[in-house]
């Protein structure tokens, strides 16, 4: 085996090879257990994840759903969170993210990613992660939440630090956390001297628990999960997409034939390249799976990531098949922590992919080796007749638009 | 073929509502309604199937018994 299960872990460069070692570890050691990160227990199969998705009496949030953590002092709001003020919380903004709202969303994005393609359509190369995926989301998010526009370099800056910094410096992770947690206190204070608007930040203000308003600590918890989870997440699955469409021309080909394909090439897309690849529980009772105990106390990472290509659920489970009829997949979570902000999520890939295509319909990687996972650069070459020509030449340099929102 | 949605497993995920939205509404909180509780008309039938098997939370189920093969 190429991974031992003992050094199974799925950060950073673990991600690169992830995909073929979830293969291995479905046949061979499918309940597995690891040393890292304090030790956990993962489950790889699809049905198994299921179950305990399914089974949060004993598969607990309570100490964390993030492994490792974020280097945040308290529980995240909702993620962190059990029955029963896990719905109490939920409720606060769960009319937000409703199918009709997001609707009304749609203009939005469209105009955001049209605005942002203007800025590099002129150009050869281009950065798609840096100047499309990750701005775009943020923008969309940042509206729809009421956070200022002023504040877009430190949001990178915060999810940078905390996501992707917590298995490399830790200690940076916490510093980041205790700045996260002072500027939502400080927002919280300001927006109550300000008149109620209808946003994000609006509606958890007016939120109430057990029959008492929502504190400032809660206000702050809850604030500091939806920062990272509604940037990072569409940033890294529009940049992957893009990834994966970069080297498979007869799929971009067909997307923009046919443009209704789209939601089901966004399901796909999350199915196999999410930005989530594991979600962790700590067991309040023993557990037996596969044979294996697993004690009350223990961690237990679910690996969405590797049921959503498990080939006992989806046929030709390691290929995007961007139509792809049956896809029950994983990438949200299920049971009573599905991704509250899923149907946002989806939106924003699905219209940032959609728009691009339809603006740059040829592109390859500029770089063979740029990998699936996170939100760096992804440079990307034009190939379609457009530019493919002499002003190819004139305009050689990378283009970076949202320049003035910061990478 | 009638369907129904068990509110108790409904997460508000909308892969029905999106797949069929002639079948499938929701409620404010995103939670998943049964707009046509009438007999599923013959032309809705193949989505309306594709909609089950689609539902992560396994919560919609036929009086034909039409089950989704993922679990």
């Amino acid at each position: 085996m190429t991974v031992l299960p003992e050094g199974f872990g799925h950060h950073g460069k673990d991600l690169d090879s992830i995909f073929s070692t979830y293969q291995e570890l479905r046949t061979t050691c499918p309940v597995g257990h690891s040393e890292r990160y304090g030790g956990f227990w993962f489950l790889t199969k699809y049905e198994d994840i299921w179950a305990a998705e399914q089974n949060p009496k004993a598969f607990s949030v309570a100490q964390g759903m993030l492994l490792p953590s974020l280097g945040n002092e308290r529980p995240l709001i909702p993620l962190d969170i059990d029955a029963p003020a896990l719905q109490q919380f939920r409720r606060m903004l769960l009319p937000a993210f409703a199918p009709a709202k997001m609707e009304r969303l749609e203009p939005l994005v469209r105009e955001v990613a049209e605005q942002l393609i203007d800025g590099f359509a002129d150009a050869e190369v281009f950065d798609a992660s840096l100047s499309y995926a990750r701005i775009l989301p943020m923008i969309v998010f940042a509206e729809m939440a009421g956070l200022p526009r002023e504040d877009y370099d430190r949001f990178q800056d915060w999810v940078e630090r905390t996501m992707y910094g917590r298995t490399e410096d830790p200690a940076d992770a916490v510093a980041a956390a205790k700045e996260v947690d002072a500027y939502f206190r400080e927002l919280r204070r300001k927006r109550l001297d300000e008149p109620e608007r209808d946003d994000l930040v609006g509606c958890l203000l007016s939120g109430s628990i057990d029959g008492r308003p929502i504190s400032e600590d809660e206000f702050a918890d809850y604030c500091f999960l939806l920062l990272v989870a509604g940037l990072e997440t569409s940033a890294w699955s529009i940049r992957a997409a893009l990834w994966y469409l970069a080297q498979h021309p007869e799929d971009r080909r067909r997307l923009v034939a046919e443009p209704e394909l789209m939601v089901k090439a966004t399901e796909e897309f999350l199915r196999c390249l999410a930005p989530v690849q594991g979600m962790a529980r700590t067991l309040q009772q023993d557990v037996e799976i596969r044979g294996q105990v697993l004690a009350a106390g223990e961690r237990v990472l679910l690996l969405l990531g590797s049921g959503n290509r498990d080939e006992e659920v989806f046929a030709d489970a390691d290929h995007v098949v961007i139509d792809r009829g049956d896809n029950p997949h994983l990438a949200f979570g299920i049971g009573s922590h599905r991704c509250l902000g899923s149907n946002l999520g989806r939106r924003e890939v699905r219209l940032g992919l959609a728009v691009l295509l339809a603006r740059i319909p040829d592109f390859e990687l500029a770089d063979s080796d740029e990998q699936w996972w996170g939100v760096g650069p992804l440079l990307l070459r034009r190939t379609d007749p457009a530019v493919a020509g002499p002003r190819a030449e004139a305009t050689a340099a990378p283009a970076r638009a949202g320049e003035e929102a910061g990478p | 073929m009638r369907i129904v949605v068990d509110p108790d497993r409904c997460q508000g995920h909308n892969r029905c509502h999106v797949l069929v939205p002639e079948v499938f509404g929701v409620d404010e909180l995103g939670y998943s309604v049964v707009v046509l509780t009438d007999e599923v008309p013959e032309h809705l039938v193949a989505r309306t199937q594709e909609a089950v098997r689609n539902c992560p939370e396994r919560a919609i189920s036929t009086d034909d018994g039409s089950e989704h093969d993922a679990g």
